[in-house]
């Protein structure tokens, strides 16, 4: 398929809000805290605040990523590198990306589920999540708190045991 | 070179379609974005670093248990983490139980859940949040054993 007969094929699907109802919980459970405690209610709006201003950049990042990806590689490029036949590349490539990703896990949830309607692997979208742990601008700070020895041995099992839960997720449930 | 040109142009509004519909995509999600956002605020400002600290109680086991429920259901950058981490070791707190801690804060989100099985489905939300539990435990567990091993 070419790549904008995907593009335009995508864009008919009907637009829709996601996440109305939980949105509705949270801003009813502020109310209640805004009766309740007020000052709670406040010092939870101004770390919500905080919190959103961090993930700002990040986040324009990944629709700056998700556009790229739709550009660069068609549906069947994205099963040929991340889908059933990757191959080794594929978890790697899917590792390194998880490591060098920033920000929450929730910010990159868009990308991955746009990757992943074209045909890449669940067990990709774990070993991404399990390697999100090691964070490299983070790890002198790691260091300095919990010592060389331990940023090593963590990383390094952290890296073996996401590669795991790839092929775990893989065992659990083959079909997908 | 009216080919060239025609063929940049083209790209050109291949790409811009594509950045049209990854931007739709992020508009429709915004709401759920939003509520993990307000959650992850209500959170840091209802549970303090001390009542994190106050669970812990001595027996490695269970720390470690606690250590993974305490860090998969915070929220914030692992920056903190490593604070409330060292802090904890300095209380007398088990390294098993404060890696398992800073582990799951990145690895399991008890408050994202909601947009994970809404995004992902609930199957798959299952599945890798025993995985990320489970491997949190045991990778703890390496962690803290080895260091010890090697000191």
């Amino acid at each position: 398929m070419k790549k904008q007969d995907k593009i335009s094929e995508n864009e008919d699907k009907a637009f829709a809000f996601r996440g109305k109802y939980l949105l509705l919980i949270v801003l009813i459970t502020y109310g209640l805290f805004f009766i309740g405690n007020s000052q709670v209610a406040q010092l939870a709006l101004y770390n919500s605040g905080n919190i959103l201003m961090k993930i700002l950049p990040v986040l324009l990042v990944v629709v700056l990523f998700t556009a790229l990806f739709n550009f660069l590689l068609p549906s069947r490029q994205v099963a040929k590198h991340l889908g059933r036949e990757s191959g080794l590349k594929g978890w790697l490539w899917v590792l390194i990306a998880g490591v060098v990703s920033h920000g929450p896990m929730y910010v990159w949830y868009p990308l991955l589920e746009d990757l992943r309607s074209q045909g890449m692997k669940d067990a990709f979208i774990v070993v991404f999540f399990a390697s999100r742990t090691i964070k490299i601008p983070l790890l002198p700070l790691m260091i300095d708190y919990f010592g060389l020895t331990f940023t090593l041995v963590l990383s390094f099992y952290l890296l073996v045991g996401a590669l795991i839960q790839g092929l775990l997720i893989e065992l659990l449930y083959p079909e997908i | 070179m009216d080919k060239k040109q025609g063929d940049q142009s083209l790209q050109r509004s291949t790409y811009l379609k594509a950045l049209r519909k990854s931007s739709f995509s992020f508009l429709a999600i915004s709401p759920l974005l939003l509520g993990v956002v307000g959650l992850a605020g209500l959170f840091q400002a209802v549970v303090t670093p001390k009542m994190i600290a106050t669970l812990f109680g001595g027996n490695v086991v269970i720390d470690i248990l606690i250590g993974t429920l305490t860090g998969g259901s915070a929220a914030g950058n692992p920056v903190v983490s490593y604070l409330l981490g060292g802090e904890l070791l300095k209380q007398g707190v088990s390294l098993y139980a404060v890696t398992a801690f800073i582990i799951s804060w990145v690895t399991i989100g008890l408050i994202q859940l909601p947009a994970e099985v809404e995004v992902f489905g609930g199957r798959f939300t299952l599945y890798r949040n025993i995985l990320a539990f489970a491997f949190t435990i045991l990778i703890a567990t390496l962690t803290a054993f080895t260091v010890q091993v090697l000191a």
